[in-house]
């Protein structure tokens, strides 16, 4: 018997078995590179588990275009020269039929160079630098999609919770690099749009531990609400240091770190009216969030973190978008995302004509006799604010 | 956008700078000790501070004790840990060029960070005891700061007296002073090292355990503590032990008031700027050099 006649007998059985023919066209493969190893290991394998979640569910539910789904995944080692050169591999040597984001803004920066240049369609899901997606027109993006909130988001919260309770005065206070700027100037232009008066704003320097100055001349400036855009370390010196110096706003906020556990762990009572902001929490009511988290944990053996929730999400809209284009085609797969609006686990997803991510929500968390209550939007909210903050030694 | 500076502001951070100022001065003490009598430059006197700071998390979390009860307890460990470093590696590079005791001292200050990583790991740990304020008028006095205020003073005076008046501080000055003459007199030179050691890394702990009441502390933490230390003995006279004091107290101020008029990154470039500046105008430091 020849290889063609084997060939169709076992086509013919498949399909005498009702199977798709699909099983004779092979799984369809999506390329990425992500930090496995390095700098963002831990968090890039919560991206990659999320990535592994969503295709298993995939394939259960029939598989994509009636193919089997297989992720091809390489190791960056967190450097973006090395994610360029493997999108690269993946795109011309292994010929995979898409490609999605690999971890980080700095790493997508790279890569998006490459994925544009063979117009392929790349759903990034943490990328959250605004100007990777708000380019010069003659440099725009075509086929590059944002999943979670940009920086300038993340203090929006406490300034529209301030706004709204007639607050007329605010202290922004940032770290003086990409990130945490970028979160800064966002809260500064939102407060101008809702008419409230900066009255200070300063940077320091990364690692700085003494916030003595800075906050005495918050206290001389007297706002009624204090924005801190703030990674950790720099959290939890300025919250004790505000008790120090006895700077009591009516209202305090910070950005990454007041959502950890750990922030509560150190400050313990004195890290009750805080709020921290934060791209995702197990406990929002987005349509599938449970059962992601359930999944997740059954399948990994640990709590999916904001991180795993964007790659799941990233991947299940790619694949929606393909199931509505009835096509892998860039172009036509392209077109469908950006009319795209979506509700995943993760929440919102829209973006406008540059990619850029318009409807995801971020959420802000306040502590509440040592529980992280979700305070802010209202329509995600399981808790309401506690305000004002009272005196230091009322808490 | 920016606010007026009233005197009342200067006040509060001229307050803050003298705070800080004095645990500066007692820890920069332990690093000029070193240098004066050894001549070395001790590059782990920061990563010693952490070891300090670990010792009174531990102490005040694990078995419930005050923290600053612990402060003697982890000045003794230290000690210890000085005096054992001291008889193992630092003595065999009293003699040689200024180069190997860097080297030297710089690879003890990485392998103490990373072994303190896998220990402790790099988790931030906080001593919450006495948080909060006094407040007095316009100015508001942090209540940990002042606490650690009076205990560097105290530690300094002693440090001082036992300087000036025991017959091992004694032989100390001397030996800083000049070591040949000392060792012709029938001092223990080396004995004079040991001692010198251990009592500078238990003045780096004394400020390691003060501090772990004032931030959250983690392994990282050493390292600019060297650097500051090292800023201060330059600002004072390297090797002149009251120019310490002097040098402590200045820094804080530095570092406060050119927060206050410019911003907290310009006032890193004050305090750095000072230093070059005092090396190429006046290298013996503000009170000169080796005196005891």
């Amino acid at each position: 018997m020849t290889t063609k006649a084997l060939a169709a007998l076992i086509t013919a059985i498949g399909v005498l078995a009702g199977g798709l023919p699909a099983a004779a066209q092979g799984p369809i493969r999506i390329g990425a590179s992500l930090s496995l190893t390095g700098t963002y290991a831990k968090l890039g394998n919560y991206q990659n588990e999320g990535y592994k979640l969503c295709a298993k569910q995939a394939n259960e539910h029939g598989g994509l275009l009636g193919r089997k789904i297989e992720f091809v995944v390489y190791d960056d080692q967190s450097a973006p020269s090395t994610a360029v050169r493997l999108y690269e591999k993946l795109i011309t040597e292994d010929k995979v039929d898409a490609v999605i984001g690999p971890y980080s803004s700095p790493v997508t920066e790279a890569s998006a160079n490459v994925t544009e240049k063979y117009k392929k369609v790349m759903v990034t899901p943490l990328a959250a630098t605004t100007s990777i997606f708000k380019r010069p027109p003659d440099k725009k993006r075509y086929y590059l999609f944002m999943v979670i909130s940009p920086a300038e988001a993340y203090l929006e919260g406490l300034v529209d919770m301030a706004a709204k309770r007639g607050l007329k005065t605010i202290a922004i206070v940032n770290e003086d690099t990409l990130f945490a700027k970028a979160a800064g100037d966002g809260a500064a232009e939102l407060a101008n749009k809702r008419g409230m008066q900066v009255v200070f704003r300063e940077g320091y320097p990364k690692g700085n531990q003494d916030f003595s100055a800075i906050l005495t001349k918050i206290r001389a400036a007297n706002p009624e609400v204090l924005a801190a855009s703030t990674y950790f370390d720099d959290a939890i010196a300025i919250t004790r240091q505000m008790k120090e110096l006895n700077v009591n706003p009516k209202m305090y906020g910070i950005t990454v770190g007041g959502d950890l556990p750990e922030f509560y762990d150190l400050l313990k009572q004195n890290a009750e009216y805080i709020t921290g902001a934060t791209q995702w929490e197990t406990t929002l009511p987005y349509p599938g969030n449970r059962e992601f988290s359930d999944a997740y944990k059954k399948e990994f053996g640990r709590e999916p973190v904001y991180h795993s929730a964007a790659g799941y999400a990233g991947c299940v809209i790619y694949l929606e978008a393909v199931k509505r284009a009835g096509t892998l085609d860039s172009d036509k797969v392209r077109d469908v995302l950006l009319k795209l609006e979506m509700k995943t686990a993760f929440g919102d997803f829209k973006v406008d004509q540059d990619g850029f991510q318009t409807a995801h929500k971020m959420v802000t968390t306040q502590w509440q006799d040592g529980k992280k209550v979700i305070v802010w939007p209202d329509e995600l909210a399981n808790g309401k604010l506690r305000f004002p903050t009272p005196p230091w030694n009322q808490r | 956008m920016n606010v007026v500076v009233t005197p009342a502001m200067l006040g509060q951070v001229v307050i803050s700078g003298i705070l800080s100022g004095a645990l500066y001065a007692m820890v920069a003490l332990g690093l000029a000790l070193i240098f004066g009598v050894m001549r070395i430059i001790n590059v782990a006197h920061g990563p010693l501070l952490m070891l300090g700071a670990y010792a009174t998390y531990f102490l005040s979390t694990a078995l419930g004790i005050n923290p600053y009860l612990t402060v003697p307890v982890s000045m003794a460990m230290l000690f210890v840990v000085g005096v054992l470093l001291e008889r193992t590696l630092v003595f065999r590079v009293v003699d040689a060029p200024e180069l190997s005791s860097l080297l030297l001292t710089f690879g003890v200050s990485i392998a103490l960070v990373n072994l303190a990583q896998l220990l402790f790991t790099s988790d931030l740990r906080s001593v919450e005891y006495l948080t909060g304020a006094w407040v007095v008028g316009p100015f508001a006095l942090s209540k940990s700061r002042v606490v650690a205020f009076v205990f560097a003073g105290a530690l300094t005076g002693l440090a001082f007296l036992f300087l000036g008046r025991t017959k091992l501080g004694k032989a100390i000055r001397a030996t800083s002073q000049s070591r040949e003459v000392a060792m012709v007199c029938g001092i223990d030179v080396q004995r004079i090292h040991l001692v010198t050691f251990g009592l500078a890394a238990a003045l780096a702990a004394a400020g390691g355990a003060l501090i772990a009441v004032i931030v959250a502390i983690q392994p990282e933490m050493g390292q600019i503590w060297t650097f500051k230390s090292f800023l201060v003995i330059v600002l004072g006279g390297a090797g002149n032990y009251p120019g310490a004091l002097l040098g402590g107290i200045l820094l804080g101020l530095i570092e406060q008031v050119a927060s206050l008029f410019l911003t907290t990154q310009l006032s890193e470039v004050v305090a750095y700027v000072l230093l070059v500046a005092i090396l190429l105008v006046r290298p013996t430091g503000l009170l000169g050099g080796r005196q005891t």
